[in-house]
């Protein structure tokens, strides 16, 4: 094949792996570029497929540059297709980390808090109050779901959760935090 | 105040001296304040003052003086509000100071027992947290971000202080949103209290 169409291809086949690593696959584009270049669509699909793989596992270990061309290296292209491979992957790297990330086992995190003061009157039991309440809406997001969890306490816990959660924004800044941060990497 | 035709009766036979001599109604009072506030109540009528009286009489009195009593709290009702009450079914000057004294002692802290009967989305008592530096994954490597686990512990207000736990992670700027609301929160409070 002439090598402007290969590259072509190439650009076209990286532009649908991305595609389909965000958004996930389509086998219809198998078959609509099968029919284009005459070949089954299997073949298309193991072509796009395995830059997905390349793509993937290059962005997992973050690996350099040079080693990314060391590794195309033995798939026998020329060095513009190579040259395409590393933009491609250079390119989306950052994204395709973001979405592997998602993949690996976490908690559901923290989105936003809204909130709400309130000063309680009376209830059924007990009529003439004067209760200070703090309503709190916490946003959180576990996969794709998001979920939004209602939640109530009282202005000295308020303080209280204030004081622990300070606490551990400042263990980050604390000089053994920072000797590992900076020597694991 | 309203009091229904059954507490009526109950306090009008605690009334009665040919019923509950003065011993008898001092002793009878205390323990009907105590059995609003301790959680030991079984055989709380069971006193030594009170055997001469018929037992099904005792309970009828006791619903009836609780019943009263609550009422009273809940309503937050004055001296003269209670005074008159006693009065109207009976009460001589003498119990109807000694009930009242009862009454003031224990007001505060029936207060706060009716106070925590409340429907109310789950509340917070505590927060824990947890630091970690996160390396690596099964699908990403060189990750190396320091990540927090924030756990809340939650009371359910109705079901006998069943509790349960919020857990979430944040980064380091996430949480440092959540503080950021949270003290927004604390302030605006502040200034509240202050008015």
């Amino acid at each position: 094949m002439h090598m402007t169409l290969v590259k072509r291809i190439v650009g076209e086949f990286g532009r649908i792996a991305v595609e389909f690593l965000k958004k996930g696959s389509n086998p219809k584009i198998y078959e609509g570029a099968a029919r284009k270049l005459n070949v089954p669509s299997e073949t298309i699909q193991h072509g796009v497929e395995g830059l997905m793989y390349l793509l993937t596992e290059s962005s997992k270990l973050m690996i350099s540059d040079v080693d990314f061309q060391d590794s195309v290296l033995v798939l026998g292209f020329s060095e513009e297709l190579n040259k395409l491979l590393l933009q491609l992957y250079l390119e989306n790297r950052k994204e395709i980390r973001q979405i592997l990330g998602e993949l690996a086992p976490s908690l559901p995190h923290y989105q936003n808090l809204e909130w709400r003061l309130d000063v309680q009157l009376a209830s059924r039991a007990l009529r003439q109050q004067v209760k200070p309440t703090v309503t709190m809406k916490l946003h959180l997001k576990s996969g794709g779901t998001q979920t939004a969890r209602l939640f109530q306490t009282d202005p000295a816990t308020l303080l209280h959760l204030l004081q622990e959660l300070e606490r551990a924004l400042a263990e980050v800044k604390s000089n053994h935090c920072r000797r590992i941060l900076r020597n694991i990497k | 105040m309203e009091l229904s035709d059954s507490v009526v009766k109950g306090l009008q036979t605690l009334a009665d001296p040919a019923c509950f001599d003065f011993r008898a109604f001092t002793a009878f009072t205390e323990v009907a304040f105590d059995s609003l506030l301790s959680s030991r109540t079984d055989r709380a009528l069971d006193l030594p003052e009170l055997k001469k009286i018929d037992q099904a009489l005792l309970k009828h009195c006791h619903v009836a003086t609780t019943t009263f009593i609550l009422e009273g709290i809940k309503q937050n009702a004055d001296k003269s509000t209670i005074s008159s009450c006693l009065e109207d079914v009976k009460f001589d000057s003498e119990r109807v100071d000694a009930f009242y004294t009862s009454y003031q002692k224990n007001k505060r802290n029936l207060e706060s027992l009716l106070s925590s009967i409340d429907r109310c989305p789950p509340h917070i008592t505590d927060a824990s947290w947890r630091l970690e530096y996160c390396m690596k994954n099964g699908h990403v490597h060189n990750v190396n971000q320091p990540t927090f686990l924030i756990s809340f512990n939650t009371e359910d207000g109705g079901n006998e202080g069943t509790s349960s736990d919020v857990n979430f992670s944040c980064t380091l700027e996430q949480l440092q949103d959540l503080v950021g609301k949270m003290k927004d929160a604390a302030k605006s409070m502040e200034r509240a209290t202050q008015l």
